[in-house]
């Protein structure tokens, strides 16, 4: 289970006494059970990706902290990455190398031995459909077997947590179908996963849990039908839209 | 931790030595750069003076008569040289001079009118000879003739003493090694030494050039390059600490930075020899010159501090950078400062000043010089060796400090 408290995280953008803080994240605080997708929804700039690095350890909060079991994001750095699978669209694989010398390497780093990583890979292969470009170089790969490596790599060390911000951006129906069922068969074999998206289809079908987050604060918080209930909308998309859309009901 | 470095190493080293084209740019390229340009600049400066010796100079004598008999053995001793020689009239000396400059003619003698009255009557010759500096071959008929007239100036001044009935001796005080034995020479030199001087003074330069280049095209990549394609990240999220991470980069940029060094020494070695032809008259012999093993050891004594010293320093510019041409832009003066400190180096004499003794990076190029030399003290290479790798902790200290530092990491 992954708990935030709390989390805060400000920039200070510009320099000298021209310099202003911007809160990015304010006070943020969820869980996320084992075997459930929570997802993080808000439009850009919301605080989705921060909140997301600071939970991979990438960037300290300012404040607050997050836990899984024992270990929290500030003073067990490297033992809370063993908990994690982090992957955001902005991170990328060395084009140079193949996706299974990558899965070694990778599970190299993360301390495996060589028999687990054997183990994960043919798993991983398998569930993702990769098996047929793992001795291709990255760079001849097309986006979708690029995304489907990144997928496998961040799990080679079958993380208990899995973030992932923004999965199935720029991929094509059928890769982001195949990335989406992995990550059910995850969550359904016991994983917690948390994904951050705009696509409010996919948020609708893959998430148990939602939480819209507005210029870096959590407005709303809960499963669709607690979302809905007692409200006048019928959908997740016009709950969003009444957050950001001139008009809307909280904005 | 170091096992964590190591992983990081075996993949970078990977990358490295199975990319043919950064193979060629490491490796290859120090190797043959050196010995192709010394062999063609070898081979372009002897074909260069084949055909310098081999033309035919126009010599104009400018006089208004030939002046007699002792004018004639100027004539005599042109005639003795690859010279045409044209006469011509005193009152043509300004179009001839003008030939000069134009390099239709390649030099200009005027003698006096009276020239054998002059010789004859024990007063000093003043003759004019004007040549066109810029032009090789007007240079060279300038130093052959001014050398030929010096023998007929000898012949003038024996004559004239014996006219008076005096020995030629006596402008003689005295010679310099005219009588040493066939096989006894003057430089005392031990055997190899003078290779070793010409060599110490060209190495260490090359050398740390090398080191640079190397380090540059490797770990500007390493970091930065990493950063600009988002790979970094995906490195930093996993369970190895960012110390491992710096170390692992750091070796391998000291490999790429080392071989480079070692190749450009080949290279070098091989290059001397090209060198030696093209001052043929220097007397020294590639052959002469070896290195022993206790000198090589010095010498990785001294190269794989400096290595790791000039990769921790390219390292931190490399996490520093936001990309790699930001990076390229950081370095290219500390690489311009790292050549004048070779330079600064070539052009020290056998006892350098102290301060280069006590600054790192100066004081290995110093005792790299003595190394090659065969003269290095043991004291001054493990104070090159302790400085260069107090330098580099310090610089690794500051450059895991930047991987700690998200502002600096991910100003993307």
């Amino acid at each position: 289970m992954l708990r935030v408290e709390k989390l805060c995280k400000e920039f200070r953008n510009g320099r000298g006494r021209s310099a202003k803080t911007v809160k990015a994240v304010n006070n943020l605080s969820f869980q996320c059970r084992s075997g459930e997708i929570y997802g993080l929804l808000g439009p850009n700039g919301a605080g989705k990706t921060t909140t997301l690095r600071c939970l991979s350890t990438l960037i300290k909060p300012s404040s607050g902290n997050a836990w899984i079991d024992k270990y929290n994001v500030l003073e067990h750095g490297q033992m809370f990455r063993s908990k994690i699978g982090f992957l955001t669209s902005d991170m990328k694989l060395d084009g140079y190398f193949t996706p299974d010398y990558m899965m070694n390497w990778f599970g190299q780093l993360n301390k495996m031995q060589e028999s687990q990583i054997e183990q994960q890979k043919k798993r991983l292969f398998s569930d993702l459909q990769m098996t047929d470009f793992i001795h291709k170089k990255i760079d001849e790969l097309s986006t979708g077997m690029k995304q489907k490596t990144a997928v496998a790599i961040s799990l080679i060390h079958d993380p208990e947590v899995i973030i992932f911000d923004e999965p199935t951006n720029g991929l094509d129906i059928v890769t982001s179908k195949a990335v989406t069922d992995f990550l059910v068969s995850r969550a359904e074999s016991g994983k917690t996963v948390i994904i951050s998206t705009h696509n409010m289809t996919i948020a609708e079908k893959l998430c148990h849990r939602f939480g819209i987050l507005v210029d870096g604060e959590l407005k709303e918080e809960g499963s669709l039908s607690d979302i809905i209930q007692g409200s006048s909308w019928d959908c997740l998309e016009d709950v969003f839209f009444s957050y950001i859309l001139p008009g809307g009901d909280h904005v | 931790m170091f096992k964590d470095s190591i992983i990081i190493l075996r993949k970078e080293l990977r990358r490295m030595f199975t990319d043919r084209r950064l193979v060629f740019m490491l490796v290859v390229l120090p190797l043959v750069m050196l010995p192709l340009m010394y062999s063609f600049m070898g081979k372009a400066n002897r074909t260069r003076q084949g055909e310098i010796t081999s033309y035919t100079s126009r010599v104009a004598v400018c006089s208004d008569s030939r002046g007699g008999e002792i004018s004639e053995l100027f004539f005599q001793s042109l005639e003795l040289l690859n010279v045409h020689v044209e006469t011509a009239g005193l009152d043509q000396l300004d179009s001839l001079k003008q030939r000069v400059v134009d390099k239709n003619l390649e030099l200009l003698i005027v003698m006096p009118d009276d020239t054998g009255d002059l010789i004859t009557d024990n007063t000093v010759l003043d003759l004019s000879v004007f040549y066109n500096s810029t032009g090789d071959y007007s240079k060279f008929a300038f130093d052959q003739v001014v050398a030929t007239f010096a023998v007929v100036s000898e012949s003038i001044v024996s004559q004239r003493l014996r006219e008076i009935g005096m020995s030629e001796d006596i402008l003689t005080a005295y010679t310099i090694n005219q009588y040493l034995a066939a096989d006894e020479t003057a430089d005392l030199a031990e055997e190899g030494s003078v290779m070793g001087k010409l060599i110490g003074i060209m190495m260490p330069f090359f050398i740390v050039i090398y080191l640079f280049a190397n380090s540059m095209k490797v770990g500007l990549d390493s970091v930065a390059g990493e950063k600009e394609r988002g790979t970094l990240a995906m490195l930093l999220v996993n369970q190895v600490s960012r110390l491992s991470i710096v170390l692992g980069k750091m070796l391998s940029v000291m490999v790429a930075a080392i071989v480079g060094a070692v190749s450009s020494a080949i290279g070098l070695r091989i290059a001397s020899r090209y060198l030696i032809d093209m001052s043929s008259d220097s007397g020294v012999n590639i052959s002469e010159y070896t290195m022993g093993s206790s000198a090589i050891i010095q010498f990785a004594i001294v190269v794989i501090p400096l290595a790791i010293l000039i990769s921790s320093l390219v390292l931190l510019v490399s996490t520093f950078a936001r990309n790699v041409k930001e990076g390229q832009g950081m370095i290219m003066p500390i690489y311009i400062a790292v050549m004048v400190m070779g330079v600064t180096t070539m052009q020290t004499g056998d006892v350098p000043p102290e301060w280069m003794r006590m600054a790192p990076v100066f004081n290995s190029l110093v005792v790299l010089k003595d190394i090659f030399m065969q003269n290095a003290v043991w004291g001054n290479i493990l104070f090159s060796m302790a400085t260069s790798l107090l330098a580099a902790a310090v610089l690794i200290f500051i450059t895991l400090r930047m991987f700690n530092d998200e502002r600096v990491l991910f100003r993307i």
